[in-house]
């Protein structure tokens, strides 16, 4: 039961991100909804590994069987791309701040329209 | 196998070594150290296991890897010729990025090539915004954004896979010879082909290819369509090969080819004009992977690496000239060895002989059925109406830079000369006629439309993720529903 609650709580998740991702008129918001929806797929693949009554993956802790070690090995690889991407997508932030001085995505896409006017 | 992989470490390793000093050097160190082992491992290995059973990472050295070697490779000697006044990180993000292409054209490995694809749109947000202007990093933001919303879809389907066939290993899932009857694997199915045809630019689900493309540093746009776009090409290749999902992919293939077409039809600004027929040209990529024709797409994916890479090189290098991006305004403004290497693309990508566009055209539409064929000769048309507008930039002025456009012009010529004379049926004058009655026929379409200028639909951002989201879910549907 935990495993699946928390393929919901997942896929919750996801569904949360992907909201503000496309509902939010802010750049940050935006990148941090889809960074929230990437947890989901996190997580996803975390509960996916869950077995019923299973210790974590980690040698040394007990005997008993363990939850499925690749799922972990996969998200350890997913959590340091999605950091990456996040901090570079801010970097790219800052830059249109500093030249549009605005992080809306409607004024943006009015001034890409209009030819970049200067601001 | 050992070859390949230290083909793939010196190009990662120079790369970054290139960002404390020397970055020319670098690249052109990694350049020689990928063609001595690619030379060291061609004609292929066989599959292994890297790392180990039973978890290890497959990698095989099959007929695609070889095609993205030589291509790649081929891209990276032209660039190292053509921006040699290249300064900034260039060079070594160049390389790495090229790296990762040649380790995706390997992997077999379904999370490997999402590691790979994900690497590599990074680097190409870098590379994109390298210039610095508001425009690029505005384009290069919403693709970073759009394709990781992609990729996270992949994920899920990633999960669902594993957790049903407990393996990601292409090979592996295809000897199980999985049953999509399961609505569980089916989902994940559709959402890894929906997060992978969003990295390659699949029309409806990649609106953000052609501005990318389009606003990119000249030979930025190059690497992007030449193979950037390809590890996507190869990893939707081997998830048809993993799974039966060969109508879903003609139906993408469809979907793009000539979504992409409508929209380049009317396209002003040059650049952005190729990025819309990167898209429309992967229909026939897709169409091939559908029909189960695995080497017409893959000479078509080498091709078109090619013929777009001399485009974008030429139209990049007249854009940066000139200073103005409207095809009316640069007509009679290029230089010849621009013109002469814009009017050699124009050609091979409008499918006339003997140039590489004519032979990869030939080999896919060989085995096809009378309506793929249909489809395939539709699609040349539009091809050459769209490209019919490029004609009053064919009259050159003097003088100008040559750079690297020979390799990519003597590239296509041989190519289209080796494809012609190989594939069967290409040597006669009935395929030649065809081929010239279609472009023909195409600058037919073309006077005919050129007082017609309709208002296609622009999709905001907002716009563009939901309708990604809700062609993923399509997608997904699709296979879930049995559509196969």
């Amino acid at each position: 039961m935990e495993g699946l609650a928390a393929v919901a709580l997942a896929i919750a998740l996801a569904g949360l991100g992907f909201w503000n991702l496309i509902v939010r008129r802010n750049l940050i918001w935006k990148l941090l909804g889809l960074n929230v929806a990437a947890s989901g797929a996190i997580l996803f693949l975390v509960a996916l590994a869950h077995r019923p009554g299973a210790r974590p993956p980690i040698v040394g802790l007990g005997p008993g069987p363990s939850a499925d070690p690749l799922p972990h090995a996969l998200v350890l690889t997913a959590i340091v791309i999605d950091f990456a991407t996040l901090a570079l997508a801010l970097v790219y932030v800052i830059f249109l701040t500093e030249h549009r001085h605005t992080q809306d995505v409607e004024r943006l896409e009015r001034d890409e329209e209009r030819g970049w006017p200067q601001p | 196998m050992a070859a390949a992989l230290s083909g793939v470490l010196a190009y990662l390793g120079l790369g970054v070594l290139g960002l404390i000093g020397a970055p020319r050097t670098f690249s052109l160190l990694a350049l020689l150290g990928g063609t001595v082992s690619f030379a060291l491992w061609t004609p292929g290995f066989p599959e292994v296991l890297v790392g180990g059973l039973p978890w290890g990472v497959a990698l095989a050295g099959d007929p695609w890897a070889v095609g993205l070697w030589a291509l790649a490779l081929v891209l990276h000697a032209t660039l190292l010729i053509h921006a040699r006044a290249r300064r900034d990180a260039f060079h070594p993000l160049t390389t790495v990025l090229i790296g990762t292409c040649l380790a995706g054209s390997l992997s077999r490995d379904l999370f490997n090539l999402y590691v790979l694809m994900d690497l590599s749109s990074l680097l190409a947000l870098v590379l994109i915004a390298s210039g610095r202007r508001v425009r690029a990093v505005w384009a290069g933001l919403q693709y970073l954004v759009l394709t990781e919303v992609g990729l996270t879809l992949y994920l899920f389907g990633l999960g669902l896979v594993y957790a049903r066939l407990g393996t990601l290993s292409v090979s592996a899932l295809a000897g199980q010879g999985p049953n999509l009857s399961d609505p569980a694997l089916a989902a994940g199915v559709g959402l890894l082909l929906a997060g992978t045809a969003v990295k390659t630019g699949v029309f409806l689900l990649g609106l953000w290819l052609p501005q990318a493309h389009g606003q990119a540093p000249t030979e930025v746009s190059v690497l992007l369509s030449g193979i950037v776009v390809k590890i996507g090409v190869v990893a939707l290749a081997r998830l048809s090969e993993a799974f039966p999902v060969g109508t879903v992919l003609l139906l993408l293939g469809i979907v793009t080819g000539f979504g992409g077409l409508l929209y380049a039809l009317w396209e002003r600004d040059l650049k952005v004009f190729l990025g819309f027929h990167t898209v429309s040209q992967l229909g026939y990529m897709l169409m091939g992977l559908g029909l189960g024709a695995g080497t017409g797409a893959l000479l078509y994916v080498v091709a078109h690496g090619l013929f777009k890479g001399l485009l974008f090189l030429a139209a990049g290098e007249a854009v940066e000239r000139v200073g103005r991006r409207e095809i009316t305004s640069l007509a009679g403004q290029l230089s010849l060895p621009v013109a002469v290497g814009l009017g050699v693309g124009a050609c091979a990508i409008a499918g006339l002989p003997p140039l590489a566009g004519f032979a990869a055209k030939g080999l896919l539409a060989q085995g096809a059925p009378a309506w793929a064929k249909a489809l395939f000769y539709a699609l040349g048309l539009g091809t050459a109406a769209s490209f019919s507008k490029l004609i009053p930039l064919f009259r050159p002025k003097e003088g100008g830079l040559v750079g690297g456009l020979p390799v990519l012009a003597a590239a296509v010529l041989g190519l289209g000369l080796g494809g012609t004379v190989l594939v069967s049926g290409l040597l006669n004058l009935r395929a030649w006629g065809e081929a010239f009655l279609i472009v023909a026929a195409g600058y037919g379409t073309y006077l005919g439309l050129r007082r017609i200028h309709p208002r296609l639909p622009r999709w905001g951002f907002d716009w563009a993720v939901v309708s990604l989201l809700v062609g993923a879910v399509g997608v997904a549907g699709l296979v879930t529903l049995g559509w196969l």
